[in-house]
């Protein structure tokens, strides 16, 4: 580790080793800081029930592997990456044996909706065929760019007339919840139960209002999630490689203690163990914006109603996620296979909420910091389409079900009291829809609770794994503050480049990407990834 | 009347596109170079399986040029670094010359695949539209091997075959 670097990131996530790749092959001299003992933050995979069990702790989910600029900036593939994308991708299961698959065949997946509903089957094909034309564009222009004002972006298409050439985009979808686009657009319950369940995986709940405005945008991406093989830590590694096969450094066990600033400018920083590192040119932090603001950024660097501001405006979700890893004998086979044999194939499997009715009434719960009223989580079994992440013969399994980060009745700390009796009831739903899974089927199962995830990743604070809230109120140039929102901050050479950031949380890359325009921009560097 | 893909189309094109821009009251600032990739289809008799490019500059809100390059020419020999880059089926192309097909409608169906700064782009909303309107009703083109429509796969029910 050299004394000083051009560019000193915090954090070594999917945002934090991307930026730091993306400036080392623009020639400077890049560290990237993780105060773990691993690089991937979120991208962790764990052997957390016994060994030969690998486990993705927090992301589990890669949805835009085709998407993404780094993966082929970067040569993530080349570097030992790789994915499946299940061709069943989704389903759900409900109590009276019936079940409504999504696969990457359309066909199949409106053949699965039609047994619920023609009419249904038919405006789903027709809202997936519309979404799926403009979703690059639309996502490339809101994700993969420093956000617009939703005045700028909603004027832009009323001017070139995108609503009156859409049956399903509209300017009032910004003030609706994604229930009022269901319920407009579609007649059978579990129908847009299931919708609205893959929107909840997205981070999106039903009941908001103004995220019906992302809707038909999540609909285009509905058959594109992706298996991570070998795990998601299998990307930080990728990622990693790329870093350092361009000169830049990761460093491990590196808890930055607070950021250098003289003059008003970010001039480095200095480690818990007191190693100081100079920044010749910028600073990243892809950590929390509690921690940069209130943390690592000395009181009087930035001015008082700023950190008041964080304090007390910055959002996060009110909800977060319940865990269950689980080390396997057999995969699960559902009764509703009798129904619908693909069930069995699928690999995000919704247990059992049948209505929006339902979903909702746990929303309420759980912003009230109880408990679902009916334990229905989400099951996935990634060896069913990675069959390295288990010993030959076995399988791994996770359970996630919405959570309130601080319980109600004892706050985030009484989770530790219940967090087996919780994974219990995860695992009798599961076993109610998948009977196989009683007996020994199940080696072993740890839970992983709201209240752990800050105590692994210090930067979802309130167990927040979009580390800020999606709402109207904290999306495109109000995230995660208005003043806070184009990635830079009050502090020159100081740059935001983490989830806190424009679009949000989830493998996007998003964060780093738009923040690397930026920095291209003030550093005047070459961008060489933006050649089109 | 230009023949369609010619020098002169691509002058007259660029003429209308001008003068569309100079009625607006703003239009971006700075320079930005635009590539065209139009690929054979087998239907289109304008373009073989090659493909045709297209490059134009644009600065202040004015084409500067706008040129077919021939093959082997590199683009970045031409226009230094392409800000946008529009790709497509040839039929598409044909029809958005003929006004036949909504440029808006291509790009959010996915016809035509737009590539660049999507935030400027829409920043600058009546100005792209207008150069589009410019584009794609704003020459009276001739077709000299005859014109779209042809048999479309998007709408092939509704559209007369070229004879």
């Amino acid at each position: 580790m050299r004394d000083a670097y051009d560019a000193v990131i915090i954090g070594s996530g999917h945002n934090g080793l991307a930026l730091g790749a993306y400036l080392a092959r623009c020639g400077l001299e890049v560290v990237v800081l993780e105060r773990r003992h691993e690089e991937g933050g979120g991208l962790c995979t764990e052997e957390l029930t016994m060994p030969g069990f690998l486990h993705n702790v927090h992301a589990n989910y890669h949805t835009f592997v085709d998407l993404a600029p780094p993966q082929a900036d970067l040569d993530l593939a080349d570097h030992g990456l790789s994915y499946v994308r299940p061709p069943v991708q989704m389903a759900s299961v409900f109590d009276d044996g019936t079940a409504l698959t999504v696969h990457t065949d359309l066909d199949k997946t409106c053949a699965s909706i039609a047994r619920f509903s023609e009419e249904d089957a038919e405006t789903f094909r027709r809202l997936y065929t519309e979404a799926h034309g403009y979703v690059n564009l639309l996502l490339g222009t809101l994700m993969y760019q420093p956000p617009m004002s939703m005045k700028e972006l909603t004027r832009a298409l009323s001017v070139l007339g995108v609503e009156d050439r859409s049956e399903f985009l509209s300017v009032k979808l910004r003030r609706e919840p994604i229930d009022a686009f269901l319920d407009q657009h579609f007649t059978h319950p579990k129908v847009k139960a299931h919708l609205a369940f893959h929107g909840a995986v997205c981070g999106y709940a039903n009941d908001v209002p103004g995220l019906a405005m992302s809707f038909p945008l999540l609909v285009g991406k509905i058959d594109n999630w992706h298996v991570c093989v070998g795990g998601s830590h299998r990307l930080a590694h990728a990622l990693w490689r790329d870093l350092a096969q361009h000169g830049g450094v990761l460093v491990v066990d590196a808890d930055v203690d607070h950021i250098e600033v003289e003059g008003g400018r970010a001039v480095g920083v200095v480690l818990a163990d007191g190693t100081q590192l100079g920044a010749r040119r910028l600073v990243a932090s892809t950590v929390d914006v509690e921690q940069t603001f209130l943390r690592l950024l000395p009181a009087g660097a930035v001015p008082a109603e700023l950190r008041s501001s964080v304090e007390r405006d910055v959002a996060h979700q009110p909800w977060s996620l319940f865990s269950v890893h689980l080390a396997l004998r057999e995969p699960p086979r559902y009764e509703a296979a009798a129904f619908d044999p693909d069930v069995d194939q699928a690999w995000v499997v919704n247990l059992g909420y049948a209505s929006t009715e339902e979903l909702n009434a746990d929303w309420r719960a759980v912003r009230s910091g109880d408990l679902a009223g009916t334990c229905r989580p989400n099951a996935a079994v990634n060896t069913l389409f990675d069959p390295t992440d288990a010993p030959p013969g076995h399988y791994t399994g996770l359970l996630r079900q919405i959570a309130p980060y601080a319980l109600a009745d004892g706050g985030p700390a009484a989770w530790d009291g219940i967090a087996r009796w919780y994974g219990q009831r995860c695992l009798d739903t599961w076993r109610r829809f998948a009977p196989n899974l009683g007996g020994d089927a199940v080696l072993d199962w740890v839970p992983y609770s709201p209240a752990d995830i800050p105590r692994k990743l210090r930067n979802m604070v309130r167990g927040d794994w979009m580390m800020g809230e999606v709402s109207l109120q904290n999306m495109l140039d109000r995230r995660p503050l208005p003043e806070l929102a184009q990635y830079r901050t009050p502090v020159d050479g100081l740059y935001l480049a983490g989830s806190t950031q424009h679009p949000h949380g989830f493998i996007t890359f998003a964060p780093a990407y738009n923040a690397l325009q930026v920095i291209a921009e003030d550093l005047g560097l070459q961008a060489w990834w933006r050649d089109v | 009347m230009p023949d369609v893909y010619t020098q002169e189309w691509y002058e007259a094109v660029r003429g209308a596109m001008n003068d569309a821009a100079g009625t607006l009251r703003s239009v971006p600032e700075g320079r930005f170079a635009v590539a065209v990739e139009i690929e054979g289809d087998g239907v289109s008799p304008y373009v073989g399986d090659e493909g045709r490019r297209f490059l134009l500059e644009i600065e202040d809100g004015v084409c500067l040029w706008y040129r077919e390059l021939a093959p082997g020419d590199g683009e970045h020999a031409q226009a230094g670094r392409i800000d946008y880059r529009f790709r497509g089926p040839a039929t598409v192309f044909d029809e958005l010359a003929a006004g036949l097909l909504d440029p808006i409608d291509a790009a959010l169906r996915g016809t035509i695949a737009v590539r660049g700064d999507m935030r400027l782009l829409l920043r600058q909303a009546e100005h792209v539209k207008a150069l589009l309107q410019a584009y794609t009703s704003g020459v009276d083109t001739t077709w000299p091997l005859g014109g779209p429509p042809y048999v479309r796969g998007h709408d092939a029910a509704e559209a007369p075959t070229r004879a």
